[in-house]
């Protein structure tokens, strides 16, 4: 009941309150470069859901065994190794490297995986998949679980982790579709021509950021609903 | 690197990213073995550094940090404040939760009885640029002082009139409400603990505690 | 025939302005957007950065004859994380309080399209003169952005510029610059005004001169 309580909240919290694109502003690039029609925007944005998903669980498991200060994997092979088991191991210092690799290697996984086994699913988003890796938001997900990975007394589980990068992806696909939408649209209009492609496009990004700080606070009203519903 | 070639294999290929990697990898842990132990020192002194305005006479050198576990099962962290006379001060509990932009952490000071409290100092939050991030302010964060511990702070928007009565910044009530929340909430979850530790442990007594 | 190779000198001008990576190539955004909320933690970025860049770049550079091409983005992705992580640390331990305020963008810049694409067009090709000046303009034009876009909305979003008061305290301080819709709104104009400007010039004699005189000197 609590543990879901706080699973929709982090889900809310990182598809609408704090969406990846308009309030930490990762994915930006595809944001502006993927975002002329809808149905490709829509692609991509299954695409990095699916993605940010994949690594993340990966992404957890590695942080949550190895990486994390006080971990067991290596405190384990430490005193098999016969060193003194008070001394605290901490390989956090290899997280990045390990993330990027993890990032740009699943990637790959996928896209051959897709390809082979969901031709039909690979023609709707596989195009996007190798433009992924460079994509901050994937990294941004992992590095969010890492920073809850930290402190001993309150570690995130792989349900919330996981539920933190769906939620981020799904805010990603709502922006990077209402972006969409609204740049069809825009093409029909009048615009400055020294505003035209990205400037317009950074400006409607700044109204619909406006939009989404409706948002802020939402979850108290969400939590106290939750409350009443399941008692 | 003859034989390499003749393998023409994989090696051949990969030896450049091989050594990079060994490389690469000897050069982190430098860095990790001279800057960590400053980095941590430095995330240390922050809590360390304010526990002095959060407890009157509290010398954050003598403080000392315990574990215990709340109501909700969970371990968390507090400082005991030990002033420079080695009496005991007060507690310093760290408590954290979602406020109107983002999560908010808070250190709550209180005095050794667990009756009241005696400061609050924000160590991180991303409310609204000033509005919400004036819960950062003193002349928020005083208004908590000496109200009692043991009932629940209640924000009001006009003078305060009962004791448990915080009046809460104007055009920012819900960062106001999630700071109140925050406390309730930590209070809630660890003043009987604490309180229980607090009898049980002679002063001496060793119990599980690690020296700051 | 192939296209020469562009030397020391264009590079380093080519990265300030005429290539500008962010008035001119749209690249690395995100830390754009997310840091420029004030001067200090713009200008922090905007070192990190360039730490990165410029040594990626030469170390690149220096091995350029051993990369073999299908591992080659390989290559730049270690060469930069492990740069990334030591300005990481290098931040936690010395500048503690900007790299609290910086989180997550720190670790961001491994994936800063500029970066891996600075390895790619020049450093993989060039010399590491070469190398070190385009790394050299190019930061420099980055750190030229973030300032500019920072100027604009910590002077408007709080009446300061670097934690100094510029603006009478009477100045309203417009909240929404700070906040993210502030970001997207003043680089969406500012990009306009780059633009708006760059035409202009284009028309006018003088720029022509200008441009005529650089081509004749090559």
């Amino acid at each position: 009941m609590e543990t879901l309580t706080s699973l929709i909240l982090i889900f809310i919290g990182a598809a609408l309150i704090n969406n990846f694109v308009l309030h930490y502003f990762v994915g930006i690039c595809p944001f502006l470069g993927v975002s002329r029609r809808v149905d490709t925007a829509f692609g991509m944005g299954c695409a990095v859901t699916f993605v940010i998903s994949i690594s993340a669980l990966l992404n957890w498991t590695a942080t949550y065994f190895v990486l994390r200060p006080g971990a067991p994997l290596p405190a384990w092979v430490w005193q098999l190794a016969g060193g003194n088991p008070e001394t605290q191991i901490d390989l956090s210092v290899l997280s990045y490297i390990i993330y990027i690799f993890v990032i740009a290697s699943s990637v790959q996984f996928v896209e051959m995986y897709v390809r082979k086994f969901f031709p039909s699913l690979y023609r709707s988003f596989g195009v996007y998949l190798p433009l992924i890796t460079t994509n901050c938001a994937i990294l941004f997900g992992s590095l969010e679980i890492m920073k809850r990975l930290q402190d001993p007394t309150k570690l995130w589980g792989l349900h919330e982790a996981l539920t933190l990068a769906v939620g981020g992806g799904i805010g990603f696909t709502i922006a990077i579709s209402l972006m969409a939408g609204i740049r069809e649209e825009l093409d029909m209009a009048d615009v400055p021509a020294p505003l035209k492609g990205a400037g317009i496009a950074l400006i409607v990004a700044g109204i619909m950021a406006m939009g989404f700080m409706g948002f802020t606070g939402v979850e108290k009203g969400v939590a106290s609903a939750i409350g009443a519903l399941l008692p | 690197m003859g034989e390499t070639q003749q393998k023409g294999g994989y090696i051949g290929q990969a030896w450049l990213v091989i050594v990079l990697g060994l490389l690469y990898g000897g050069v982190l842990a430098g860095v990790q073995t001279t800057l960590s132990g400053r980095a941590a020192d430095n995330k240390k002194d922050e809590t360390y550094s304010v526990i002095p305005s959060l407890v009157r006479g509290a010398d954050e050198t003598k403080t000392i940090e315990l574990m215990v576990e709340g109501k909700n099962g969970k371990e968390a962290r507090i400082y005991k404040a030990i002033g420079a006379d080695a009496g005991h001060k007060g507690w310093v509990v760290p408590a954290g939760g979602q406020g109107f932009a983002d999560r908010i952490e808070l250190l709550i000071g209180l005095d050794p009885a667990l009756t009241a409290l005696t400061g609050l100092y924000v160590l991180e939050q991303r409310e609204t640029p000033a509005l919400g991030d004036r819960i950062t302010e003193a002349g928020f964060r005083d208004r908590f002082n000496g109200k009692p511990a043991d009932q629940p702070i209640v924000m009001v928007k006009s003078e305060p009139k009962a004791e448990n009565e915080v009046r809460a910044l104007t055009g920012a009530t819900i960062s106001s409400e999630s700071v109140s929340a925050i406390v309730n909430d930590a209070l809630a979850n660890l003043r009987e603990p604490i309180g229980r530790r607090a009898h049980s442990a002679a002063p001496g007594e060793a119990l599980r505690e690690t020296t700051g | 025939m192939a296209r020469e190779e562009p030397t020391a000198l264009e590079r380093f001008i080519n990265g300030v302005l005429p290539e500008n990576p962010i008035y001119r190539q749209l690249l690395g955004m995100c830390p754009v957007l997310a840091v420029t909320s004030a001067m200090k933690p713009a200008m922090t970025m905007a070192g990190a950065t360039a730490f990165v860049l410029i040594c990626a770049n030469i170390v690149i550079s220096l091995m350029r004859s051993l990369l073999k091409p299908h591992l080659r983005i390989l290559v730049f992705t270690l060469t930069i994380a492990t740069f990334v992580t030591i300005a990481d640390k290098f931040l936690a331990a010395y500048v503690y309080e900007m790299s609290k305020q910086l989180g997550p963008y720190v670790p961001l810049i491994i994936v800063n399209c500029l970066i891996i694409s600075r390895c790619e067009i020049c450093a993989s090709k060039q010399s590491v003169g070469v190398a070190a000046a385009d790394a050299v303009g190019m930061s420099l034009g980055f750190a030229l952005a973030l300032a500019s876009i920072a100027t604009v909305r910590e002077i408007l979003g709080s009446g300061m510029w670097f934690g100094l008061r510029v603006l009478p305290g009477s100045w309203p301080g417009w909240g929404i610059m700070v906040l993210p819709p502030g970001a997207f709104l003043s680089l969406g104009l500012l990009l306009g005004a780059a633009e708006w400007v760059s035409r202009k010039r284009a028309r006018t004699n003088l720029w022509r001169t200008v441009r005529m005189l650089w081509s004749w000197r090559r």
